[in-house]
């Protein structure tokens, strides 16, 4: 049976009402900040339960647009976890300011005990992280950063929906950055982001910054960039937003279903942590593993695609060798490293294509047991 | 009659089918990010232009930016540009850390090579040259001082694809070439899009992992880079475009020829009038023109639709503020601010249209009795 991770071809199942708001889009001609961008930055807002959001051009760009409207630039630090998308250091990098890393929980996300230690005079913001779709420690992280007055941006790339004790990611900090790259949870058909704030002030400046700082046609306020969500993009998360909550419901069910099948492997497979109250969105269902290697060539030999986010943590790639961190820094995200394995979570799975991955697992470690 | 500045509508009805057709192909492979389209767009592109690389971006603005940091322009740097331009050719310098220098232009609205030089000080990193409306700037003086100077050379082409000095087309002279493809330009998207063209080998290797986030591959970062990648739907439909282009092109040069021998005698206006070393493709067709709020108003109130390009020049900005210009830095920049008129210039003008305009051009003048 074959288990892809991607699910994109079954998106395009039903493709003939995304083709023919497109084909009404070429015909108005309503291609930059047009009318689709308005409406989807309404109705994104109201699903993050927040007044505000500003579409832009990509995920990273959200964080580093947002990062610049609290004040982020050289000379600064922003706080980050080493376990991420390169996207996440690299906005931070963009703005001419210094990263900044602290290790990670078990549960992936940054470890807000460690947070204090890593602050200094010179640090402005804190940036979590909300990867696999787990929310960050946000009550902890806020206090911490109302105690030390630094601004806090949620990367919220992975976890639209996500939330703890009904609060949404997103609704934590000053702003907040999601991208809807086509293999997030809710995508678009390219590049795509948006910025959630509850702040009208930061709001009209992001409007600002994402459009070549116009205030109109002719008035250039400040230098800016540009970094719109192309109307065409918007007219595809028009259609998709109103299936956010049953991709994400699907996720979770598909979660489900796998942490029932591998609880008894605790021998070798550390299924993801769970937390009363909070609300996690899978957009990858990340296990840690015994002999990786060997289950990964176990399953991809099944047809089961299961993928590793990601192998190399950010203070040990090549771009990161002005920081001077040096391998053993931050011992829980290394060790994850090499021992986290991605499983195909996304909502178009059916039960069966999960039991067969469950099962492809189970096999490879009782034959391990057994000889 | 009724003639709208721009008019995207009928630039994409006669097209329609294969836009669509191309973006149904997009979606029977699901390669949003990066796909084949994007390397066959890049391919074909460098073609058109004549250099052996290009490389699509997300935006004009974004192809400047990655420019300059590919030739590690920042911080403590002078950039030399003009101050006659759109924001982004300035907003591109001021975002990567460096500090623009403006020279003045000439009659031809672009880069006045005579006012280079003193402008060079031990900071200056490099020239950012705008062909601004589709014309060339003079290359062969500016070629000579970057060269004499050692500075690198960056050319603006957001307007001017396509367009020649001396037979050669521009993108191809300076380190690297910045286009944009944005809705609203001669070869345009369907969104925001901008492209790159380079000779340089390490260059272009450079500009493909500074647009991709510094990835050499999934899961090696190298540099810390940008996420800055045309949509593979967008290099799908530009596809299409690019097929059509040399067509409209000679479109738009001859509603701007039809202009000029329309208006050659009319005193109070004054058109580009193109030297025999270029060959503009007329991204618009500014003229100055005497008394020109009047004569705007009066066209708009024959349903001609027209644009200043620009009137305010990026000097006096608020944004430049700081730089420490003000009103009289840029004598030639500021005149033209205060005159210039764009006429609707676009492919599907018909002759009827153009003939409109250029009668209420001169009734207006009649009219004023100016």
């Amino acid at each position: 049976m074959h288990v892809p991770y991607s699910y994109l071809d079954q998106q395009f199942a039903e493709v003939d009402t995304y083709l023919a708001d497109i084909r009404d889009l070429v015909r108005s001609g309503d291609f930059t900040l047009g009318a689709a961008v308005g409406e989807f930055e309404r109705r994104f807002a109201e699903l993050c339960g927040l007044p505000y959001a500003v579409g832009v051009s990509s995920g990273t760009d959200a964080l580093a647009l947002s990062l610049e409207a609290v004040g982020v630039g050289p000379g600064d630090e922003v706080i980050t976890t080493p376990n991420t998308f390169v996207a996440t250091v690299g906005a931070i990098v963009m703005t001419g300011a210094r990263p900044v890393f602290v290790d990670n929980n078990e549960d992936y996300t940054i470890d807000a005990n460690l947070i204090e230690e890593a602050i200094t005079d010179k640090t402005k913001a804190i940036l979590p992280v909300h990867l696999t779709g787990i929310p960050a420690d946000m009550p902890a992280i806020m206090d911490i950063a109302n105690r030390h007055g630094v601004s806090v941006i949620e990367d919220a790339a992975q976890a639209i929906l996500a939330s703890i004790d009904g609060k949404h990611v997103g609704s934590w900090g000053q702003t907040a950055g999601f991208s809807l790259h086509p293999l997030k949870n809710l995508n678009v058909w390219g590049d795509g982001g948006v910025i959630v704030t509850r702040s009208a002030e930061l709001a009209e400046r992001l409007k600002l910054m994402r459009n070549h700082g116009l205030a109109d046609r002719d008035t250039v306020e400040l230098y800016g960039q540009n970094s719109r969500l192309d109307s065409l993009q918007a007219v595809v998360g028009n259609r998709l937003i109103s299936e956010t909550h049953p991709i994400t419901n699907g996720r979770i069910a598909n979660a489900k279903r796998y942490d029932d099948g591998l609880a008894d492997l605790g021998a070798y497979i550390k299924i993801p942590t769970r937390q009363p109250g909070v609300k996690q969105v899978f957009h990858t269902y990340v296990i840690q593993v015994s002999d990786r290697n060997g289950l990964l060539n176990h399953l991809e030999a099944q047809g089961i695609e299961a993928k590793v986010h990601y192998p190399i943590p950010m203070h040990l790639q090549k771009a990161s060798d002005y920081l001077g961190y040096k391998s053993g820094d931050f011992p829980v995200c290394e060790r994850h490293c090499g021992t986290i394995l991605s499983l195909p979570v996304h909502q178009h799975l059916s039960p069966e294509q999960v039991d067969w991955a469950i099962g492809q697992v189970r096999e490879y470690y009782s034959n391990k047991s057994g000889g | 009659m009724n003639i709208p500045f721009v008019n995207l509508a009928a630039q994409h009805a006669p097209i329609k089918t294969e836009v669509m057709a191309a973006v149904e192909r997009v979606l029977d492979h699901g390669q949003f990010i990066l796909g084949n389209e994007v390397d066959e767009f890049e391919y074909r592109f460098a073609d058109l232009c004549g250099t052996a690389n290009a490389v699509g971006v997300n935006s004009g603005t974004d192809a400047l930016i990655l420019a300059l940091r590919a030739l590690e322009v920042g911080p403590g740097d002078e950039v030399i540009t003009v101050s006659n331009s759109f924001v982004a050719s300035t907003g591109c310098i001021a975002l990567v850390g460096a500090s623009p220098v403006f020279v003045d232009v000439r009659e031809d609205y672009n880069m006045d090579p005579g006012l280079i030089e003193e402008a060079i000080t031990e900071r200056t990193k490099a020239i950012l040259l705008v062909h601004l409306t589709g014309r060339p700037a003079d290359m062969d003086p500016i070629m000579d001082i970057s060269r004499k100077h050692g500075l690198y050379l960056i050319e603006d082409s957001a307007q001017a694809v396509g367009a020649e000095y001396k037979g050669k087309r521009v993108g191809s002279f300076g380190d690297i070439g910045c286009f944009s493809l944005h809705p609203l330009k001669t070869l345009n998207a369907c969104g925001d899009g901008g492209v790159l063209t380079t000779n340089d080998s390490s260059l272009y290797e450079e500009l493909k992992i500074l647009r991709n986030l510094g990835l050499r591959d999934r899961d090696d970062c190298v540099a810390w880079g940008l996420n800055s990648r045309l949509d593979t739907l967008q290099a799908a439909i530009l596809l299409v475009k690019l097929g059509y282009v040399d067509e409209w092109t000679d479109k738009r040069r001859a509603h701007a020829l039809f202009y000029q021998n329309m208006l050659r005698d009319l005193p109070q206006i004054k058109c580009p009038e193109e030297e025999s070393y270029e060959r503009s493709v007329y991204h618009t067709f500014v003229v100055q023109a005497h008394n020109r709020e009047a004569l705007r108003k009066y066209l708009s109130s024959k349903n001609i639709g027209t644009a200043v390009h620009y009137p305010i020049p990026i000097h006096l900005h608020k944004a430049a503020a700081t730089l420490g210009y003000g009103v009289g830095s840029f004598p030639a920049t500021e005149r033209q601010a205060g005159k210039i008129l764009s006429l609707p210039v676009y492919p599907e003008l018909q002759a009827d249209q153009l003939e409109y305009v250029v009668s209420n051009l001169r009734n207006f003048y009649q009219q004023a009795g100016t």
